[in-house]
Order: structure tokens, then sequence, then C-alpha cells
């Protein structure tokens, strides 16, 4: 009976400062349409413009990694990757936080990557940016990896994440930025 | 050389190239679902074009609004293929809303790697 509960479940979210909220299958689509959505409701807001280019900016590079990098998905080679993404505000700084299965053997390596990020300041984060840029450098990844390096430029403050084992397969990864 | 035009989406910016007038457009929103698979025929039409070694002045208008990281390294590639050429008849005109400073940044990180061709960052 989710229906009784569903009000007290959204004033939850209320509380929190959550204005947007997705969890499941992601697709390109929900990524445009959400984005266009996102973009006019924080133009109407009164957070600055660059504000809200920022938040629209890490929640694409949230999604897109949700979309290539989610180890749940509906099938084998489906286009959507199952995941969660939050969007909120509270004291006046906005929350992007997304999160997603991966194989847990890439845990370290991940959190060995995410770490040396987190540790950056915004000159180190801007040359490390430039060099993951150039072709060649030995990234196999789909969006290069500079979807986190992207996010850490445009937050306010060091990306959070954390790794959750669910077994020895499979681990779920979140990554919070914050503006 | 034909003209290679695609229409914009929410996703993926207008591509405009003219081998007749050598003004040639990107404008818009890039953050499209595969960035790979839309550049693609971009890249491959500016490698034709640059063969043909046209010698009068080459203008690329680059007017974009948003663009997500993968799509940055596209843009890269872009201005690497064409400062290779060390031809100073290309001009990269980066054009930019004038109140918005992060795209005005965006073009000074893409100038400071530019050795030989034009590129003006202007405000609109």
């Amino acid at each position: 009976m989710l229906s009784q509960s569903l009000y007290s479940y959204k004033n939850a979210l209320d509380r929190e400062g959550i204005i947007f909220t997705f969890c499941g299958p992601i697709s390109h689509d929900i990524v445009e349409g959400v984005g266009v959505t996102l973009k006019s409701q924080l133009a109407e807001s009164a957070i600055k413009q660059t504000t809200a280019m920022k938040v629209f900016a890490v929640f694409i590079e949230q999604v897109q990694n949700v979309i290539n990098y989610s180890q749940e998905r509906t099938d084998f080679d489906s286009d959507m990757g199952m995941g969660i993404i939050v969007i909120g505000e509270h004291k006046q700084k906005h929350f992007i936080v997304g999160g997603n299965k991966i194989k847990t053997s890439k845990v370290p390596i991940l959190e060995k990557n995410l770490t040396e990020l987190v540790a950056m300041d915004k000159d180190e984060l801007k040359a490390f940016y430039k060099q993951k840029r150039k072709k060649n450098d030995g990234d196999d990844s789909k969006g290069a990896g500079i979807g986190f390096i992207e996010m850490a430029r445009k937050a306010s403050q060091p990306l959070e994440f954390s790794f959750e084992k669910i077994d020895d397969e499979y681990s779920f990864f979140s990554i919070e930025a914050d503006i | 050389m034909t003209r290679l035009q695609i229409e914009k989406t929410k996703s993926s910016p207008e591509i405009d190239f003219n081998g007749e007038t050598h003004i040639h457009l990107i404008q818009g929103e890039s953050y499209p679902e595969n960035t790979q698979q839309f550049y693609d025929p971009v890249l491959d039409w500016i490698n034709s074009y640059l063969a043909e070694g046209y010698e009068g002045e080459i203008v690329f208008n680059i007017e974009l609004i948003y663009f997500n990281s993968s799509s940055s390294k596209i843009l890269l590639d872009i201005f690497d293929m064409l400062d290779e050429t060390k031809n100073e008849k290309i001009i990269v005109n980066w054009i930019h809303d004038e109140d918005d400073e992060a795209m005005e940044e965006y073009g000074e990180e893409f100038e400071e790697d530019i050795e030989h061709i034009k590129f003006n960052i202007v405000a609109k």
C-alpha cells in the first residue's frame, strides 16, 4: 500500500531539500528530458546562472556515468544503466549525488584514482584535466575518465565518495559533488 | 567538397561545414548519447577538407552553450587537427555569451595549447 505512504515519502524528500530524484534504468532520453527541465527550473529560481550551469554540468556527468558504467543493466547490451541520481539544495548549497553498481574488482583502482583527485587543488585539477583530455593517454574508458575531473572542477569542495560491498562480485559506488 | 549539415537536437549541436564559403559552424549544446559516433562524420569531413589544402581564409565559428567532458576531448581533437596544418589562415572563433565566464575560460584553456592557427575568444 505505497499509495498511503507516498505522501510521507515525498515529505521526507522535501525535508532533505531534494528537488529531483530518479531511481531505475537511466536512458539518454531521460538525460535530455530532465536536462531541459532542470535547466528551466534552475533558470527560474533565484540562483545565479553560473551556479545553475554548474549544477546542470555535474548532473550530465553523473547520469552519463551511470549509463556508461553501471554494472546493473536491463539487459546485457542495453543502452540503459540502472542507478540513482539525487539533486538537492541544503543551506544554499546544491548537491548532486549519483550511485550505481560496479564490479567489486574495480573498487581499488577507482578508490585510488578518486583519492588522488580529491586531494588536488584547482590548478592541479586543471592540469590533470588537460592531460587526460589528450589523445592516446592510455585510458580505454568511454568518456576518458575526465567526467570525474570535470565534476571536481565544478564543485566548491572536494568530491565525496563511498563504496558499499554487496557481495564478492558487486559493490555499490556513490559519489557526491557540492556546488 | 560537399557541405556537411547536421541539425541540432537537445543534446547535440548544429553542424554546418561549407567547403564553398570556407566558413564552418558548430553551435548549440553537446552531450550526445554516443559522442564518438556523433562526431565521427564531423572529424572525417574535416580530415578530407584539410587534405584539399584550400589556400584562402578558413573560419570555424564554435558557439557552444554547454559541452560535456567527452565532447571536450573531441573539440581538442578538432583543434589539434587544425593546428597541425600550421596554416595561419585558419581562424577559430570561440564565441561565448558575454556573461558566461565558464565558457570563456574553456576557450582560454584550448587557446593555451594552440601554436599556429588563430584562436579568437569572442564575447557576444
